[in-house]
């Protein structure tokens, strides 16, 4: 039985992922995954939501990009996806931009009272879908936005209490090369993805920077973005 | 002469066992009865899943003369390293992954274990071929890590794993190599 302040895991589906984090992500934490183009962040957090629908969680996707049909044209195409997860709801993907149409917020102004509207939003969403994994891509489309520094680091906060509150475990996806931008300082966990030339060959890297609550390792590993899933082994160093 | 090399794979194999690391090394002339005896005579018998790292010939031309020498070819999956490098025409099949380079050796890894998962519950071998061929584009170091990685994982399955070297051709420190991360060198 859980003593009282332990907290549960939620388990990514990633296998590597999930023994190096010693069975998953802490619950209703927030995890930066952060990194340049082509590193694969997207597709992982898509695999994290469909294996969580997998396990009978309800998975939602704040996309500022992509509409949900163009999304699902990009993704790799998992053995374990199937289309009736997005029929039945137990994956939702929702364009940013139809959240702050609802509630009135433009995007070209981001103040206090609009980051309250959109937190509301967001948090409404999250309850009428009684969503416990919740993947926004990318965070830094609203953090543009926000400009202001101090109002940024208030809608993270606030957003992290909104995910507590409703036992809603997230990740947020961000194209920072760097993780000690607020993102990095809010969040309870930074994956970084990276490319790693080599030779001339590029290689998809994937390292836990930080993850609260958790002994875990801080290797580099390398990945590959399979049909059968996101695929990890640590980099080979041949002696150096 | 021919007829007994094919056997005498399958019946090494047989010998030695599953979770065996274990090089064959024989002379080039004898290559593809090596490859009918892993292929036919021993994982199609045995009913495994074949999955066959190539670095020196591309998948598709291996394929060919498999079929041409009428080898059965159920079951066997290739890892094509070398395609891309050749800058040849990529035949994309459902039995073939590529990568992109023979240097990329966590990638190979990560292929074998992506066969291993779509296997399922079924028992595999996997082969390597050829150890001399990677030991052309990969530094020795990096090498032996590999080779150590993926046998020992490929143990920890319960496969059997199977490397090709053709000895005349092999410099003492990859052979030495060899002697370290593989359990048994038989000669053939």
């Amino acid at each position: 039985m859980a003593k009282k302040g332990d907290r549960g895991r939620c388990l990514i589906g990633i296998e590597g992922l999930d023994n190096i984090l010693g069975g998953g992500i802490p619950e209703s934490n927030i995890v930066l995954l952060a990194g340049g183009c082509g590193t694969g962040k997207t597709t992982l957090a898509f695999e994290f939501l469909v294996r969580g629908a997998l396990a009978e969680d309800s998975s939602l996707m704040i996309t500022t990009v992509e509409s949900q049909d163009k999304m699902m044209s990009n993704i790799p195409k998992f053995t374990f996806f199937k289309d009736s997860m997005l029929v039945k709801g137990q994956m939702s993907i929702v364009k940013l931009e139809e959240l702050m149409e609802e509630v009135n917020v433009s995007p070209n102004k981001m103040d206090e009272a609009s980051i309250k509207k959109l937190l509301g939003a967001i948090g409404k969403l999250i309850a009428s879908k009684r969503a416990n994994r919740l993947v926004i891509d990318s965070i830094d489309t609203i953090l543009t936005e926000i400009k202001d520094e101090a109002l940024a680091a208030k809608f993270l906060s606030e957003l992290s209490v909104i995910l507590y509150k409703n036992e809603c475990t997230a990740i947020l996806v961000s194209s920072a090369h760097r993780c000690d931008g607020i993102e990095g300082r809010v969040a309870d966990g930074i994956i970084m993805m990276g490319n790693l030339e080599r030779r001339g060959d590029m290689l998809r890297t994937m390292q836990v920077i930080k993850m609260k609550g958790t002994s875990h390792s801080r290797l580099k590993y390398i990945i590959d973005i399979t049909p059968a899933g996101t695929l990890m082994t640590p980099l080979l160093k041949g002696g150096s | 002469m021919t007829e007994e090399m094919h056997a005498l794979v399958a019946a090494k194999l047989e010998e030695v066992g599953p979770s065996i690391a274990v090089a064959l090394e024989f002379k080039v002339d004898s290559y593809f009865d090596v490859v009918r005896g892993l292929i036919d005579d021993f994982a199609a018998k045995k009913d495994l899943i074949c999955i066959y790292i190539t670095s020196s010939v591309p998948s598709a031309t291996l394929n060919g003369a498999l079929q041409a020498l009428e080898i059965n070819t159920t079951g066997l999956s290739f890892i094509d390293c070398i395609s891309y490098s050749m800058m040849g025409q990529i035949q994309r099949t459902d039995n073939t992954v590529f990568v992109e380079s023979p240097t990329m050796l966590e990638n190979i890894i990560l292929k074998v274990e992506y066969f291993s998962r779509m296997a399922g519950e079924r028992k595999m071998m996997v082969v390597v071929d050829s150890i001399n061929s990677f030991a052309i584009h990969n530094e020795l170091k990096l090498l032996s890590e590999f080779m150590s990685i993926l046998m020992n994982s490929l143990k920890m399955k319960e496969a059997y794993p199977v490397v090709l070297a053709i000895p005349d051709q092999l410099k003492p420190e990859v052979r030495e190599m060899l002697g370290m991360v593989c359990d048994s060198i038989i000669p053939l």
